[in-house]
């Protein structure tokens, strides 16, 4: 489902910085792997690079049979609204739509009809447990709840792959627990391959592999 | 540095400073520009009036009293048995003409003088020459320094006075001191009275009490004697009448100056706003760290200050090279015609240097007081949190302050003038402005809800966002609406008196051709033989002399333009641009009068009443048969029929005479037949009414000129502040960007939003500015301009203009929004969605 | 004695107040010499002067002047010096204007008050336009006024009233005798040509009464005066520098009156005087009669001008010498008529004991008068 070949990526700067050498990762459809490694070492570059957010300078990335190193900005963007759900840290609902809308935007993005669009987003609130929050405001919610949406949001286009970068670094334990456990059960409920970025070993422990990013390379934690 | 010095200002601002440059600048630019035009317009002002003043103070000299009348002056004999008083020092007899130059060489106040008793009042008067006795030889002219340097001549050259038609060569004997301001000349009083037909008459009286003298009850006991039309007023009562005309236009200048500063205090406001909302996480940890609220606010007040100050001294330095400039290139009342042969030497004038310091300063930190209360009273807990800005700016959406100040404008807009100043009209503008600009939020919230959500993504979300942020989209607002009802205020002003001027004309110039020998001096006229030959060139088929003279109804006003001409009671509106009904006077009473709005305004004359007007030294009884219409003279005039005036007067000459021409008779050919019929006719200016038109429209589009440069700069910061903020609002929201292209949307569907978003902002904007813009003008016209000038006119909306306008800043706002989206787009913003602030 | 009638056209119109300094240069030049001779004057040729007639104005003549200089005395034994004088000109300008105001007659008029424990004269001075009642001259009869400063006669008997700027005089003077014509029966030569001259009469010996004010206290005075009535159109010669002139009411009765007009080169140009006895015998003075030997000099503070304030003066069979009531009596009148001279109250003495007391004015110290 996603394949990483060799990808190389340094950043310009004063001091050019390596981040990422020669990474190669194969990932099967319906595979949820959590990505492990100290702060600096090129997870989130990674997730970018997956999300074509980011080129790398050398190898090749293939994203359900899509060549994403090779496509135009349009075609990447395009690629993303239909194949892609992010999860952030810091949840970015958009402030000035309901909770509703916010779920609904992808939806919206890809030309889905109104009727069929409010079908899925009530199915997909229920799903996140925040079916009474519908015509909420982000502001009204916790953080939890917000990250709840963001969840939503990241899989009601049902996305080919689910990219989640530190979902829970801005939560409380328990918070963080419940919404792992709902992100985990979400994107195998929706046969999604996901890629979960996280310093947390409880976090990393909710995937189906963990990876252990470093300076030499991608290692194998365990299996489940 | 050492951790030690790390301050709140340090913390706050540093970073800030380096973030903003660009919009600190700005904002430093804004009030710099606002100050600049304000002192720049006052050292104007101030220097035309100081000029002025300089000129009647040296006239007036140190007398303690002073005896006016009409122009035409009054009997000589007054003189001794006022000089021959107990209570009186020493009486300096005056003549005073406005003198017309031989040679189209303009114009010269000319003051005739008896030396022996002005020396020790007006030393300023007394001329200096090689032989002693030309201060009374009757061929020997004093010139001031500004005379001498207006006419290239100097001692010993001559200059040719008209008296009547014909010159009278003086020669310039000396000149007078060079603290002598003002363009005039000095002779002998006799001089004076012989050579320009002056003979009885003077026209002031300079007294010098008594010490001890109570100049109260001696100016009353004084006055109480003196014939009808006379006045003894102090040398002051003067000066305020001198400069009464002008005031109004002054304080206009002045108002449209502190415009620009209030649109640069809106831009401070909105570049603080936006500041203080894209380091509310940074100051809500400086509270987190133990920084007080107090202290915070006094930081972020303080940066407001900085800018302010900055802005504020560059502004002065700009304001002082902007008032030489404009003094040299327009005069110092740039363009306006109200001091005509003053030469103004700009000072520096330290009180108003500080005081526009002061208001810079002061209007930088009001713009950002609301930021920084606001900032200080954030609890630090919430603020911390990301997607809290709008509650930053929610504050500001309370109707409540706008509504009152709404009501409070149209409540001021009714109110009378304050010591002749509109100032009531002015506090309903600023008022209706400001109301609106508080009510923006609201006004947005409900416009843009009305408004029906597009289908397309982008146009969807630009106006969720707006719905969804009207505090942020108001900071926006504010700055369009400032900017948009100002200029539609100012443009709908103008063009309606500029129109209503234009009518006008059509109706004061129905002849063929116009012969004037002078309408605003004395020693040039036109005699009662000079007009029958006028009468009699072939190709005339009617003429109509008319008599210009000026008298004095009160201490402190400008003289009346007193005007005869042949009107025809039974149908004046022929030949007076009448507005509103007129009266027939019936058998018995006494004679018509049609008076102009001044009139009405500045002395409460009623269609129909009787009033009496000092003419010739009597009070002759008149009746006001009707109000019309004159943009030419803002002191007001009175115009009687031509015989009354004759009667009362035994002045049988004219200023300038009407010609209407046969048909099929030459303009060209009756005009050199003209110069040629009567002596000295070279003298005469010959115009047909299109010449007189052009003239006319020039000189009022001369007048505008300053009034739109002004409006167009406040316009200019308005557009600046907008920009501005836009790009700083489209900046704070690079992570929301990120977001968006995370999920699918691409750089032109994010661009697309922000157009939608620019758009709608300022088609909201332009429509309350259009309103407010409109309603503004009608504040304009029928208070500010009715009370500083006294003259009515008709609403005239430009519309085209308007369109254009509209259009022009609808695409501007839309661009802007747009590159400020381009800015923001950069790589990066993909990053920002990882950044916590 | 005439000599005086150089200063009444350069006579300023103003009080001396720094101020109007500038405007003094302007009228400082009055004196109607620079340009051509615009009206034709009369000529002084000798004649018979009629009275009262001839105490009036004579308008058509180009200068003319009352002066009145006198020693009084307040019941305390205090002296004064007093002079009123009134001066008469017609400047030769605008004499074909219809105008009330047409300055075809100009007034100007000087007051100064001596007092030796004040230490120096105060002075004020007058100018005016003749016209409106306000400033005029009258003909037939001494009428002389400048508003509210006067000099007239009334029956015999002249009276005068002056507000000055610190001081005021009210005073009236009686004649003792009979006019002392001056020159050939008021004919006075001033110089080698016999077109310089004026018509010239004295009244010596009137007697004063009245009040005079000053610090803001007046005082009754007695005392006697020497009145100059004098009229002429031609002035000095050009190389005359200026004039030292003196006229004494002798405590015998008697009258003199002497002059000489000194050269730019400092010698004596012309010389005359008249010595009426106290028993009437009237004998006229010739310039070789006449000698004036300076004394002593007395250097002005301000001015730094030298005066020979007191004089050995031989005048036909007078020897006298003349000593000032108080050495500055010097009028600084440069902000004024643009000169600076010295004219005050001075005691003839004789053998060391007083034998009169009169007046002494002393001009063209400080520069040479212009002419």
């Amino acid at each position: 489902m996603i394949a990483i070949r060799d990808v190389s990526k340094a950043y310009a700067g004063p001091r050019e910085r390596s981040v990422l050498t020669a990474i190669s990762l194969e990932l099967a459809r319906g595979e949820y792997v959590a990505i492990m490694g100290e702060s600096g070492v090129g997870k989130s570059t990674l997730l970018n690079l997956v999300a074509g957010l980011d080129r790398p300078d050398a190898g090749a990335i293939v994203v359900d049979g899509v060549e994403v190193t090779a496509l135009d900005d349009d075609a990447l963007t395009a690629l993303r609204r239909a194949r892609m759900g992010f999860v952030f840290q810091a949840f970015h609902v958009l402030p000035y739509l309901s909770v509703a809308q916010n779920v609904a935007l992808p939806l919206a993005l890809l030309g889905v009809a109104a009727g069929e669009a409010q079908t899925r987003v009530g199915a997909m609130l229920d799903a996140v447990g925040l079916a009474d929050r519908a015509a909420s405001m982000p502001r009204e919610l916790s953080g939890g709840e917000l990250q709840r949406v963001a969840i939503a949001r990241a899989l009601v286009h049902r996305p080919a792959v689910v990219l989640a970068d530190e979902p829970t670094g801005n939560l409380d334990p328990e918070s963080a627990a419940q919404i792992l456990a709902l992100l985990a059960a979400t994107i195998r409920a929706h046969g999604a391959t996901g890629i979960l970025v996280t310093h947390s070993h409880a976090a990393a422990a909710t995937a189906d592999r963990i990876l252990t990013l470093t300076r030499s390379g991608l290692r194998e934690e365990t299996r489940r | 540095m050492s951790a030690a010095r790390i301050t709140p200002w340090g913390a706050v601002t540093g970073g800030a400073l380096r973030a903003n440059g660009g919009r600190l600048v700005l904002s430093v630019a804004a009030i710099a520009l606002g100050v600049a035009l304000g002192y720049a317009v006052q050292l104007i002002n101030q220097a035309a009036v100081n000029e002025l003043s300089a000129g009647l103070a040296t006239v007036a000299g140190d007398a303690d009293l002073e005896v006016r009348g009409p122009r035409a002056g009054f009997d000589e004999s007054l003189f001794p048995a006022v000089a021959a008083r107990p209570e009186v020092a020493l009486a300096s007899p005056v003549v005073e003409v406005d003198a017309k130059l031989a040679g189209d060489r303009g114009e010269l106040a000319l003051l005739g003088i008896d030396v022996f008793r002005a020396g020790p009042i007006q030393p300023g008067l007394v001329g200096e020459g090689e032989d002693g006795l030309d201060v009374l030889r009757p061929d020997a002219i004093f010139l001031s320094v500004a005379a001498a340097d207006a006419l290239g001549v100097k001692r010993g050259d001559r200059v040719g006075v008209l008296a009547g038609l014909e010159p009278v060569e003086l020669r310039v004997a000396g000149l007078l001191s060079a603290r002598t301001p003002g363009r005039l000349g000095v002779m002998d009083i006799a001089a004076v009275q012989d050579r320009f037909g002056r003979v009885g008459r003077i026209t002031r009286i300079d007294l010098r009490l008594r010490p001890g003298t109570d100049v109260a009850a001696f100016r009353a006991a004084l006055q109480a004697e003196l014939p009808p039309g006379l006045v003894v007023a102090r040398p002051e009562a003067s000066l305020r009448a001198a400069t009464s005309l002008s005031r109004a236009y002054r304080v206009n200048l002045n108002v449209l100056a502190l415009v620009a500063l209030f649109t640069g205090g809106l831009l401070v406001f909105s570049t603080q706003a936006l500041a203080v909302v894209r380091r509310r996480t940074q100051l809500a940890l400086l509270r987190v760290l133990g920084v007080k609220r107090r202290a915070l606010a006094v930081t972020l007040v303080g940066e407001g200050a900085a800018i302010g100050a900055a802005g504020a001294a560059l502004g002065l330095v700009a304001g002082y090279a902007l008032a030489a400039a404009a003094v040299s290139i327009f005069g110092s009342d740039l363009g306006a015609g109200y001091f005509r042969g003053v030469t103004p030497r700009l000072g520096v004038e330290p009180g108003s240097a500080a005081a526009f310091f002061l208001l810079g300063v002061a209007a930088a930190v009001l713009g950002s007081l609301a930021p920084a209360l606001e900032a200080a009273r954030a609890q630090p807990g919430p603020a911390l949190k990301a997607g809290d800005e709008q509650r930053a700016l929610a504050r500001l959406a309370t109707p409540w302050p706008g509504l009152a100040l709404w009501a409070a404008g149209l409540a001021a807009s009714f109110l009378p003038p304050v010591r002749g100043l509109p100032l009531f009209g002015y506090a309903a503008i600023a008022c209706l402005l400001v109301g609106t600009i508080v009510l923006m939020p609201r006004v947005a919230h409900a416009a843009l809800s009305a408004a029906p959500r597009p289908r397309a993504v982008p146009g969807a979300l630009a106006l969720d966002q707006l719905r969804g942020a009207p505090g942020q989209a108001s900071v926006s607002l504010a700055a369009i609406v400032a900017a948009v009802s100002l200029m539609v205020s100012m443009a709908i002003m103008v063009a309606s008196f500029r129109q209503s001027v234009d009518d006008w004309l059509d109706r004061v110039l129905p002849a063929d051709l116009y012969v004037r020998a002078s309408m605003t001096t004395d020693t040039a006229f036109l005699s009662p033989a000079d007009l029958e030959r006028l009468a009699a060139i072939p190709g005339v088929r009617r003429s109509e002399p008319l008599r210009a003279q000026r008298i004095l109804l009160a201490a402190d006003r400008a003289g009346v333009a007193l005007l005869a001409k042949p009107v025809d009671p039974a149908d004046p509106a022929r030949q007076l641009p009448l507005v509103g009904a007129f009266v027939v006077p019936k058998p018995g009473d006494p004679p018509p009068a049609w008076v102009t709005e001044p009139m009405v305004d500045l002395y409460g004359y009623r269609i129909g009443e009787r009033i009496e007007l000092p003419i010739a030294g009597r009070m002759a009884p008149f009746v006001v048969a009707g109000v019309w219409r004159d943009y030419a003279r803002q002191q007001g005039a009175v115009m009687i029929q031509r015989e009354v005036f004759v009667a009362l007067t035994g002045d049988a000459n004219a200023n300038a005479v009407a010609l209407w021409l046969d048909p099929g008779a030459s303009p060209d050919a009756v005009s050199r037949a003209v110069a040629a019929a009567v002596p000295g006719g070279g003298n005469l200016e010959i115009a047909t009414p299109g010449e007189i038109r052009d003239i006319s429209l020039s000189v009022f589009d001369r007048t505008f000129a300053v009034t739109y440069a002004l409006e167009a700069a406040a316009v200019l910061i308005g557009l600046v502040g907008l920009s501005s903020s836009f790009s700083a609002l489209v900046l704070a929201r690079r992570r929301e960007f990120g977001v968006l292209r995370h999920l699918g949307m691409t750089r032109r569907q994010i661009g697309a939003m922000l157009a939608v978003e620019g758009f709608a902002v300022s088609a909201v904007g332009l429509a309350v500015g259009l309103a407010i813009g409109w309603l503004i003008s009608l504040v304009l016209i029928h208070v500010v301009n009715r009370q500083s000038f006294h003259w009515g006119m008709e609403l005239h909306v430009p519309w085209a203009g308007l369109a254009a306008l509209g259009a022009v800043l609808l695409a501007l706002a839309t661009l802007t929004a747009l590159a400020s989206g381009r800015q923001a787009m950069g790589a990066d913003v993909v990053r920002a969605v990882k950044e916590d602030w | 004695m005439g000599m005086r009638s150089v200063l009444s056209p350069v006579f300023c119109p103003l009080s001396s107040e720094p101020r109007r300094a500038f405007l003094a240069a302007a009228l400082a030049l009055l004196a109607p010499l620079a340009r051509a001779r615009e009206v034709a004057y009369p000529a002084v040729r000798p004649r018979e002067l009629v009275f009262p007639r001839d105490h009036g104005s004579h308008p058509e003549y180009r200068t003319e002047w009352w002066y009145v200089t006198g020693w009084v005395r307040d019941d305390r034994g205090n002296d004064f010096g007093i002079q009123v004088t009134f001066f008469r000109n017609r400047p030769g300008v605008a004499e074909e204007s219809a105008s009330a105001f047409a300055p075809r007659e100009l007034l100007f008029a000087h007051a100064a008050l001596a007092d030796p424990r004040h230490g120096r004269l105060r002075h004020d001075q007058r100018a005016r336009r003749a016209g409106f009642g306000l400033a005029q001259a009258a003909q037939g009869t001494t009428d002389v006024r400048i508003d509210d400063w006067w000099l007239r006669l009334e029956g015999d008997v002249y009276r005068t009233s002056i507000a000055a700027r610190d001081f005021s005089l009210a005073l009236s003077f009686r004649p003792t005798q009979p006019i002392l014509l001056q020159g050939e029966r008021g004919y006075s030569r001033k110089g080698p040509d016999p077109a310089q001259a004026s018509y010239y009469y004295s009244r010596p010996h009137l007697a004063v009464e009245g009040t005079l004010g000053a610090d803001g206290r007046t005082v009754r005075v007695t005392g006697k005066a020497w009145l100059d009535h004098e009229w002429s159109s031609e002035v000095l010669s050009a190389d005359a520098a200026g004039w030292d002139w003196v006229g004494v009411n002798l405590a015998d009765g008697g009258a003199l009156m002497a002059f000489r007009i000194r050269a730019r080169s400092g010698e004596t140009l012309w010389a005359g005087g008249t010595l009426r006895e106290a028993g009437g015998r009237v004998r006229a003075l010739a310039p070789g009669d006449v000698a004036f030997r300076p004394a002593r000099h007395w250097r002005s503070p301000r001015t730094g001008v030298e005066y020979p304030v007191a004089f050995a003066l031989r005048a036909g069979t007078l020897d006298l010498v003349l000593e000032p009531l108080i050495d500055d009596q010097e009028l600084d009148s440069r902000a004024s008529v643009g000169t600076v001279y010295w004219e005050g109250a001075v005691r003839a003495l004789a053998a060391g004991r007083e034998v009169g007391r009169g007046y002494l004015e002393l001009s063209g110290y400080w520069r040479p008068l212009r002419i």
